[in-house]
């Protein structure tokens, strides 16, 4: 929560209409910062592993990073990481491999699962073998914090309540009721649903595409604006005629809904 | 004469399988004579030496019953009178006093020995035998004392037994020579026709590995094995040759459309380095960089995608799909975006159609068409998407009250990178529709491009699956 420099954008927001591009992009700002996580990298390919290094020890992060399939996985086991990212090609052993012995020894942490544009089966062969998430490459580096962010805040499964609570916005997900300091706000259930995942993201950036796949299960890139128009939307209702702006466009990246 | 043979032998036609089958047939079909000729042979002889026994000792019998009533004397009377009827006689008789004396009959120094008795000619000094002339055969009699002390031999000459066995001999060979022949000239023939025919095969195929990629393999239309195989073989060539044909168009595209983005790419980078002023102007042209990097990025990603649609290797993961739950689901996602436009998107859906295939590829497909539709259309457009199971099939429409495509560009629309030229202007690949293409083929679904007076109506076909 230190930068804000980031804009806003303007709470009767329509000017996303009938654009095809995501958010504008910067990669200078990074609002939310996390710090202190431990990750392990496996990742053989040393510009991608330099790239996600450098970029994740900027933001506070211990990282260990190996080329090796085999040592990636004795690293895996033997420490204690928060967090681990693994690449599907590796020499020694490969990625799916190392996920499903971790996982069969009944090691959870959460992983994400770097994959090749050219294999669009591998993501449900990456999930099946145990990563929590995926991602192609290439990715923009505020992707793949995102999804770190998204994995570390993950709640339990058994965790299920039937109201959700951001600042004044409240959610009540048996009667499909939202209301922001007491006044009900009338969504569609697209809309509702985008806002439950953004309710359940509080706090942290979540991209157009974690957007796309959570709520719509849209596992490709859509050319027109599916995720803008419902943000704006939803903004108009949940932030319209209201004190403070709650649903946040971070420039480059994606959205976040703060209780501020 | 040593290489005429080895040339035969190592010619093809003894290497096919076609030829081996029947030289196989043919060593079965002798081996078959010979069991058969084996059996005739023994059972034949069998039946014939008992036969000539019987009636030699049946002669014999009579003979002796007869003496007893009527005399020595009649005996030599009936003996000399039977030698003289029948010149060429095939019948012996040898008749002796008790002193061993001869009385009668066409052979000479016979031991009066009873029983049956297997003489060669020659041995028993012999008349010249009757039948053949030659005295390498046998005599077979039987002889018996006479009350009074004489003794009777009566024989008969063994050829008929021989001339049988010959005989048998005779045929088996002939027919069995004539028919292994035969056996070996059909062979002959059927391998050099099949020969030929996988000949035919071998040198289309060279021909093709040649680059010459429009022979085809030469058909009969009889519907057997190998024209079925060389139906399969010409499909699988046409098929290669239109993946290769798609494959220069592709790369002649991805030439053409890739260079453009690259070339703005370089050019944004050449100019911030030269102009060298405000980090804002840096900013921006590294930022300009960044998206027109992505495009390319989505573009490279959605011909990977493609290519890997058209391998049709998704096709292991096909599912019990539910179309109608897939139409909801793009409906309910682009439906506010339509109305942001100006325009509407209603749906008419048959509930719970199902249809056996990749979800995610359908939900693409469909999400393209519905997309294509909100792109290439002005504000107020009616967007509709319907679905409808019949007798027929299923049939998904996706319809606009847009400008509608022109009737001379409706097929290109599907191929790669095609976009129309009143499109050049918005944003996009020109992928979006070839990947509906490359997804519909992978199911086997049949697209259709109507007029909706006015506007475009793409009608997708789905075939019945069980």
């Amino acid at each position: 929560m230190v930068d804000n420099t980031y804009k806003t954008r303007p709470a009767s927001s329509g000017s996303s209409v009938g654009k095809t591009e995501g958010p504008e992009r910067s990669y200078a700002i990074w609002p939310q910062k996390q710090v202190g996580m431990k990750l392990l990298l496996i990742e053989d390919d040393e510009r991608m592993a330099d790239f996600i290094t450098r970029g994740l020890k900027e933001h506070g992060h211990i990282i260990d990073q190996t080329a090796n399939g085999k040592d990636g996985l004795f690293l895996a086991a033997g420490e204690k990481y928060d967090a681990l990212i693994v690449d599907r090609m590796l020499p020694g052993l490969d990625g799916l491999s190392i996920l499903k012995m971790l996982r069969s020894t009944g090691n959870f942490t959460p992983a994400i699962f770097l994959t090749t544009m050219d294999g669009i089966d591998d993501r449900v062969e990456g999930l099946e073998a145990g990563a929590d998430d995926y991602l192609v490459k290439p990715f923009a580096f505020a992707e793949l914090l995102a999804r770190l962010g998204a994995l570390m805040r993950r709640p339990p499964v058994s965790d299920v309540k039937t109201e959700i609570r951001v600042g004044e916005l409240e959610m009540n997900l048996l009667k499909r009721i939202v209301t922001r300091a007491g006044k009900i706000i009338d969504l569609q259930p697209q809309e509702f649903k985008l806002l439950e995942y953004l309710m359940r993201s509080e706090g942290r950036v979540v991209t157009r595409t974690m957007l796309l796949e959570s709520v719509w299960d849209f596992h490709f890139d859509p050319q027109t604006s599916v995720v803008e128009t419902h943000i704006s939307r939803l903004r108009a209702k949940i932030d319209k005629g209201f004190a403070s702006e709650m649903l946040k466009t971070m420039r480059g990246v994606g959205y976040s809904l703060r209780a501020e | 004469m040593v290489w005429g043979i080895r040339f035969v032998l190592n010619s093809r036609i003894f290497k096919t399988i076609s030829f081996q089958l029947t030289a196989l047939h043919s060593l079965i079909f002798a081996l078959c004579f010979l069991a058969l000729l084996v059996t005739t042979y023994v059972t034949t002889t069998a039946a014939l030496r008992g036969q000539m026994q019987t009636e030699i000792r049946a002669q014999l019998n009579a003979m002796v019953e007869e003496s007893k009533t009527d005399g020595i004397e009649s005996m030599i009377e009936d003996i000399n009178e039977h030698l003289a009827q029948t010149k060429s006689a095939t019948g012996f008789y040898f008749l002796s006093d008790a002193a061993g004396k001869k009385l009668a009959g066409n052979l000479e120094n016979v031991a009066p020995v009873d029983g049956w008795r297997e003489t060669r000619v020659g041995e028993t000094a012999a008349l010249q035998s009757a039948a053949t002339g030659d005295e390498d055969h046998q005599i077979w009699g039987q002889g018996a004392h006479l009350p009074d002390g004489s003794f009777l031999l009566v024989g008969q000459d063994a050829f008929r037994l021989l001339s049988a066995q010959e005989a048998i001999i005779n045929t088996f060979a002939w027919s069995a020579g004539l028919a292994f022949v035969l056996a070996a000239l059909a062979g002959l023939a059927v391998s050099r026709g099949f020969l030929q025919r996988i000949d035919d095969i071998n040198q289309t195929s060279l021909a093709i590995i040649d680059g010459r990629l429009k022979e085809r393999i030469p058909v009969r239309g009889t519907s057997d094995e190998i024209d079925r195989l060389s139906t399969n073989l010409n499909h699988l060539f046409d098929s290669n040759q239109a993946l290769l044909e798609s494959l220069k168009q592709v790369s002649a595209n991805i030439a053409h459309d890739l260079r453009t983005p690259l070339s703005h790419l370089r050019q944004g980078l050449e100019e911030a380095r030269a102009k060298s002023s405000s980090k804002q102007i840096y900013e921006a042209a590294i930022d300009g960089a960044i998206v027109e990097a992505d495009q390319l990025l989505a573009t490279f990603a959605a011909l990977l995608r493609i290519a890997q649609i058209e391998s049709g290797s998704r096709k292991a993961g096909f599912k019990d799909v539910d179309l109608t739950s897939v139409l909801e689901r793009v409906a309910d996602a682009y439906r506010a975006v339509a109305e942001d436009q100006g325009k509407s998107l209603a749906t008419k859906l048959s509930p719970a159609v199902r249809f056996m295939g990749d979800g995610e590829l359908l939900l693409q497909m469909v999400a393209n068409l519905t997309e294509n539709a909100l792109r290439h259309t002005p504000a107020g457009t009616k967007i509709s998407l319907s679905l409808a199971s019949n007798a027929d099939g299923i049939q998904a429409l996706i319809s606009d009250t847009g400008p509608g495509i022109p009737e001379d560009q409706s097929k290109k629309v599907f191929e790669h990178f095609y976009r129309l030229d009143t499109a050049r202007a918005t944003a996009g690949n020109g992928l979006g529709l070839a990947l509906v293409a490359a997804i519909a083929k992978l199911h086997g679904l049949r697209l259709e491009l109507q007029d909706n007076q006015p506007g475009l109506k793409v009608v997708v076909h789905f075939p019945h699956t069980v």
